[in-house]
């Protein structure tokens, strides 16, 4: 699945988009679990990121799948 | 609803025609949001923009959707502009057509609130002040990254602000008889049910004849006392007595002031007739239909008056707020005690329950022990107690690890923790807790197309699904929870209570401010006053968190940006007043 990272996440992990390739679907925890594996930077936002799945805000519950896209949304600022 | 939205990274256009041939469409309104070219009194050349586009334009979307549910609309237009956007251009259109202006206002208000809560759109980068005029074009041409940008903290006072009032959304209204009402939040616009008045009604003391009517000699029909209501044509040369407030017969009346005639019998001679025809017409006041108190409105003693006035008795309005206060500390005593050394008076709860007072609310207040199993049996005996409160407040002690103590006591309660700082003095041990979520409370008022999925309730499991809860842990010292409360709690409260937050306004300090740069933004105690007609502001003595005295004459919390040091005289600052309990808050 693709991971967009968007504004101060993008200084935390250096890039705008990562690949992760899930051999099953994960949910919120897993997918939280893989992406500090591999950024632990993103730890200390983590209490302030909202997860959207395919252009909507995520359910605490949702399951990420390997098709989906996925966004960390720190907290926004547009207007 | 026609909706048009566009993500540009090109200059808004300077005018747009307002839509045509959409039927019933009274109002068109339109709103443009503007780089503000100095924050903070740090001066701001532009601003970078960026936004997750797929994601911004259906967000749009679905809020506009979701709003005019409540305040119809025609049609929509959004323009952001994104990429580098130099101060006092603009970086957000929107332009709303609606039926009537009051649902366009209401519209465009609570759009523009939620677009900033739930729209993927971030401002990024202020360039620095040396890069003006056309560098600042070419650098939107080539779209080059500034080389020194200014990253904004994002646990700032501004950004936990915006946490809580993401998480702090409404509560569901209930309908509640006015005399219950003082103090609520309306959550529906109320409306005039009729005209007002609904007939034409006499504004003098005196006799109703035609206005086309020539005539000296009159002769009286009918005589209409106040209360009368007697429809009927009035014929060329006659005429009825009416009283002041009178309702009049039929339209197109002249009320003769009884000064200005001479009367014998049923003969009435007209002698003088004034410009004025002495008639409150109908719908002179109001309109049918014509928004009266507008949803979003703090229910005070005059907005109450109106609701009367047009029957509308049981007004939908925000529920009365559940609110749960524990003190911790084992060196608290009560303030009837004579504390031993090593003890203190708990001041905490009386300074909660007072400011509480603001909010329609009920209290409950109680102490937990400082040993974290010995707190957590305590609390596991209050679990109905707990499940029920809309918003739970914990006082932390003054001991070693109170912040720890307090966290862990949320999270034992089932709290995620959206934060534990804020870069803010005093204060900045705060901490803010969620059980349930956002995304939660988003679902439950989605109205259209259903295609927002209804989750379980997210962390914990003492919460039923769906009731969002909040909690605050608040640091130990009395001035630490007086302007936390003031910033944070009230914001929280006004979010779950669907009423406006907090607004800071603008003063003028009445002395130099002499401070250190502080890395944190500064909420100073203060007092102001009218001088002449300006807002002076007189900054109080405080050394620690802990200092309290100056709580006795604070009515203001000036806000003293990071690093600043000193502020001149006369300077104008940004404050929040503290809270009196005029008008229910």
């Amino acid at each position: 699945m693709r991971v967009l990272f968007f504004a101060q996440l993008k200084d935390a992990t250096g890039c705008n988009a990562v690949e992760l390739a899930a051999a099953s679907p994960l949910n919120t925890a897993q997918l939280w679990t893989e992406l500090l594996q591999r950024f632990p930077a993103l730890a200390a936002h983590r209490p302030n990121v909202r997860l959207a799945r395919n252009w909507e805000y995520a359910a605490p519950d949702a399951i990420f799948a390997d098709n989906d896209e996925v966004a960390l949304i720190p907290p926004v600022s547009g207007g | 609803m026609e909706i048009e939205i566009q993500l540009t990274d090109q200059p808004i256009a300077e005018n747009f025609l307002p839509p045509t041939q959409l039927g019933a469409v009274g109002a068109w309104l339109e709103f443009r949001g503007v780089v503000r070219g100095e924050e903070n009194g740090r001066i701001i050349r532009a601003l970078e923009y960026e936004a997750y586009p797929e994601m911004a334009g259906r967000e749009i979307r679905r809020l506009l959707q979701d709003i005019s549910a409540r305040h119809p609309c025609r049609a929509a237009k959004v323009i952001h502009r994104v990429g580098i956007i130099p101060a006092g251009e603009t970086a957000i259109y929107v332009g709303v057509a609606s039926p009537h202006r009051g649902e366009a206002l209401a519209l465009l208000a609570e759009f523009m609130d939620r677009l900033k809560q739930d729209v993927p759109i971030w401002k990024r980068h202020a360039l620095p002040t040396n890069i003006v005029g056309d560098d600042v074009r070419s650098l939107t041409l080539s779209a080059k990254k500034p080389e020194t940008p200014h990253v904004v903290s994002y646990k700032s006072l501004d950004e936990a602000l915006l946490e809580i009032r993401t998480h702090c959304q409404p509560l569901p209204a209930v309908r509640t008889p006015l005399a219950e009402s003082f103090g609520r939040v309306l959550r529906e616009t109320v409306c005039a049910p009729e005209d007002l008045p609904p007939v034409d009604r006499s504004m003098r003391d005196g006799y109703a004849i035609r206005a086309d009517d020539a005539p000296e000699i009159f002769s009286v029909v009918d005589t209409i006392h106040a209360a009368d209501w007697k429809p009927r044509q009035l014929k060329s040369g006659e005429a009825m007595r009416v009283a002041t407030g009178s309702a009049l017969p039929c339209g197109g009346l002249w009320v003769v002031m009884q000064e200005h005639v001479e009367r014998d019998g049923d003969k009435l001679r007209v002698v003088r007739r004034e410009n004025s025809t002495n008639v409150r017409l109908r719908g002179e006041e109001v309109r049918q239909g014509q928004p009266l108190v507008s949803a979003g409105t703090k229910l005070n003693a005059g907005a109450l008056a109106i609701l009367a006035t047009v029957g509308n008795v049981n007004p939908l309005v925000s529920p009365r707020l559940r609110i749960l206060h524990f003190t911790t500390g084992d060196e608290i005593v009560t303030p009837d005690q004579t504390p031993k050394p090593g003890q203190i008076r708990d001041s905490n709860s009386i300074l909660i329950r007072s400011l509480l007072q603001n909010f329609p609310c009920d209290v409950e207040q109680d102490h937990l022990p400082e040993d974290f199993e010995a707190a957590k049996s305590e609390i596991a005996n209050r679990k109905s107690q707990i499940e029920n409160a809309d918003v739970l407040l914990v006082s932390g002690g003054a001991s070693v690890g109170e912040t720890d103590f307090t966290r862990a006591l949320l999270e034992q309660l089932g709290f995620g923790i959206v934060f534990s700082q804020v870069s803010v003095r005093p204060g900045r041990p705060l901490i803010f807790g969620v059980n349930g979520g956002a995304s939660v409370l988003r679902s439950s008022t989605a109205t259209e197309g259903g295609s927002v999925p209804v989750p379980h309730c997210g962390i914990g499991s003492l919460a039923p699904p769906n009731k969002v809860r909040v909690a605050f842990g608040l640091p130990g010292n009395p001035l630490a929870h007086f302007v936390c409360f003031h910033f944070a709690v009230a914001t929280a409260l006004a979010g779950l209570t669907g009423g406006e937050p907090p607004e800071f306004l603008r003063g003028q300090l009445d002395e130099k401010l002499d401070d250190k740069p502080c890395p944190r933004e500064t909420l100073w105690p203060a007092r102001w006053e009218w001088n002449d007609a300006t807002l002076r502001l007189h900054l109080l003595a405080w050394a620690s968190s802990g200092d309290i005295t100056c709580l006795a004459t604070a009515n203001a919390l000036v806000r003293v940006p990071a690093n600043q040091g000193s502020i001149e005289k006369f300077a104008g600052v940004d404050f929040l007043p503290v809270m009196s309990m005029i008008g229910g808050g």
